[in-house]
């Protein structure tokens, strides 16, 4: 093997210090932009500079934020979001890719209705709000189906990508060693495509909130949506702030959990 | 010796939206038992076609192919086909990469997987199997990619210019390693190469096609000395006589 234990000369040291340095100053420059940000933001409202009724400040996002949370219905608003979310993010990665595996294997299919995904693709789906308002009702169910409607054809558009790319040379060998269809796919094009699974994994965390927001504006009587519309109407911004910090805070948090799954299934391939 | 392959009266046209290509037209050739066979050809005479004949994976236009006294018909297990590039699973151990045709047909009896395990020690690889593709070298892996074509002990292996992506160092070497696999593991062989030194090395007979459409223009008979491997070949005086005259063979087709 070729990573057996060597001798480092002091040069190689020397280039792994360097790079350690680096990695720490990148580290601290990120902290310290945050921080300035939140200090200036904090500086030019509690001078005056800028008005806190209208642009808020961090104190009064986190006094706003005790608050809710001891009225306890900030919980309650995020979990509502929150699941919402996991449901379209779930229901979009099922569907999209039970759609691009259904295509892939029927080729017939895929030519029919390969134009069909592509208007479909480009339609922005906020315009179907309210037919699907008047199809599922207001509530919870329009809500997740705006997730899902964001993500599911560019989840399918994607995978049914990945699926094409493999080689002709592999799906010749699949078929000399005696593959058939079913075994060509589960044995050679989907392993071959869980990074692209997992990119589109990546990529649907974000649309997910996407939808789920989007649905929440349209119609809801809570989550992280509804407290941000609701509060923009009565001009509480330190409400929307706050939502909008705790949503980027869960948002960052499912992604990261994609992110450790990707280097875990990374670290098994 | 036995027949092995007869491919007699053979047509294969490409049919494509805006033309048809006539790949090959009357090729006859037959191949014996325990026989190692090079084509060689202008490139596009259609080398590839032939073997995607002889692996049921096209069928011919016209005329037939039939592999031990049985014809061909859609793609068989009795052939194996070894390509260009390795084409091993990289999310697949060395181990599995071999044993993939064995799990596939359902063959993965005791008996098969002590024979795959035995050429994987016998053929140095013993300390990767379980190893993944990426840690292992390019010949290394063209090693592996043959073990995994035998594993399933097809009657025929078909090689398409399996050398062609390896450094010439490389390249020697692993020509050393797969001529002396085949003839330890009693296999016939075609072998498809655009390299005339490398038809000359390995094989105990070259084929030469014509332009497209392809057939046979004219077969050499190679007489070394069985011992010989393809290295020591190449220092051999015939070897410099086979070169030129399958050169010139080439060479009126241009
Ligand atoms: N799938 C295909 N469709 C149409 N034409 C093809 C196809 N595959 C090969 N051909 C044509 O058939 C001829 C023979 O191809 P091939 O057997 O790959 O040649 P070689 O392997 O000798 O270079 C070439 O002219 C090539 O362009
Ligand atoms: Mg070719």
């Amino acid at each position: 093997m070729k990573n057996k234990k060597q001798q480092f000369s002091e040069l190689h040291y020397k280039f792994i210090r360097k790079l350690r340095i680096q990695t720490v100053v990148v580290h601290t420059i990120r902290i310290l932009l945050l921080v300035g940000f939140l200090g200036i933001w904090e500086l030019a409202t509690a001078t005056g500079a800028l008005d806190p009724f209208i642009a808020s400040s961090p104190s009064r996002v986190v006094t706003t934020f005790v608050d809710l949370i001891k009225n306890s219905n900030l919980l309650h608003h995020s979990w509502v979001t929150l699941y919402e979310t996991i449901l379209a993010f779930l229901i979009s990665t099922g569907i999209g890719l039970a759609l691009a595996i259904v295509l892939y294997m029927i080729p017939f299919v895929r030519r029919i209705l390969e134009p069909y995904l592509v208007v479909l693709n480009s339609l922005p789906k906020i315009a179907l709000g309210p037919l699907i308002i008047v199809w599922m009702g207001a509530g919870t169910k329009t809500i997740v189906a705006m997730g899902v409607l964001i993500c599911v054809i560019i989840t399918t558009i994607n995978m049914l990508h990945g699926f094409c790319q493999i080689e002709d040379d592999k799906i010749m060998l699949m078929k000399t060693m005696g593959a058939n269809k079913i075994q060509t796919f589960t044995r050679l094009v989907f392993p071959a495509n869980i990074p692209s699974l997992i990119s589109s994994l990546k990529i649907n965390v974000g649309m997910a909130w996407v939808g789920v927001i989007m649905g929440e504006y349209l119609t809801s009587k809570a989550g992280l949506g509804y407290l941000i519309v609701y509060g923009g109407q009565v001009f509480k911004l330190d409400l929307v702030m706050t939502s909008i910090v705790v949503l980027c805070i869960l948002a960052g948090l499912m992604y990261g959990i994609i992110a450790l799954a990707e280097i875990y299934v990374n670290k098994k391939r | 010796m036995e027949k092995l392959l007869e491919i007699s009266g053979v047509n294969l046209t490409y049919q494509s939206k805006t033309s048809e290509t006539v790949a090959l037209s009357d090729l006859d050739l037959e191949i014996l038992d325990n026989e190692f066979v090079s084509i060689v050809g202008p490139s596009g005479c259609g080398k590839t076609t032939i073997l995607s004949l002889v692996a049921g994976l096209l069928s011919p236009t016209k005329g037939e192919i039939v592999l031990n006294g049985e014809k061909v018909k859609g793609p068989t297990t009795r052939i194996g086909y070894m390509f260009q590039r390795d084409n091993l699973f990289e999310w697949l151990t060395i181990q599995k990469n071999v044993t993939l045709g064995l799990s596939l047909q359902k063959k993965k009896t005791q008996e098969n997987i002590d024979y795959t395990n035995n050429l994987i020690t016998k053929y140095g690889l013993g300390d990767f199997k379980k190893h993944t593709p990426k840690e292992l070298s390019g010949g290394m892996r063209q090693r592996v990619a043959l073990i995994r074509t035998l594993a399933t002990r097809p009657e025929l292996l078909l090689l398409d210019e399996p050398f062609s992506a390896l450094d010439y160092q490389t390249r020697l070497l692993v020509q050393d390693d797969v001529y002396k696999i085949i003839k330890s593991e009693n296999k016939s062989a075609i072998l498809v190469t655009h390299d005339i030194s490398e038809a000359i090395a390995m094989s105990d007979k070259v084929v030469i096609l014509t332009q497209r459409p392809g057939k046979v223009k004219t077969i050499v008979n190679l007489n070394f000395n069985k011992t010989l491997t393809p290295f020591e070949r190449r220092n051999q005086p015939e070897f410099m006589e086979y070169f030129n005259q399958i050169w010139k063979e080439l060479q009126y087709e241009e």
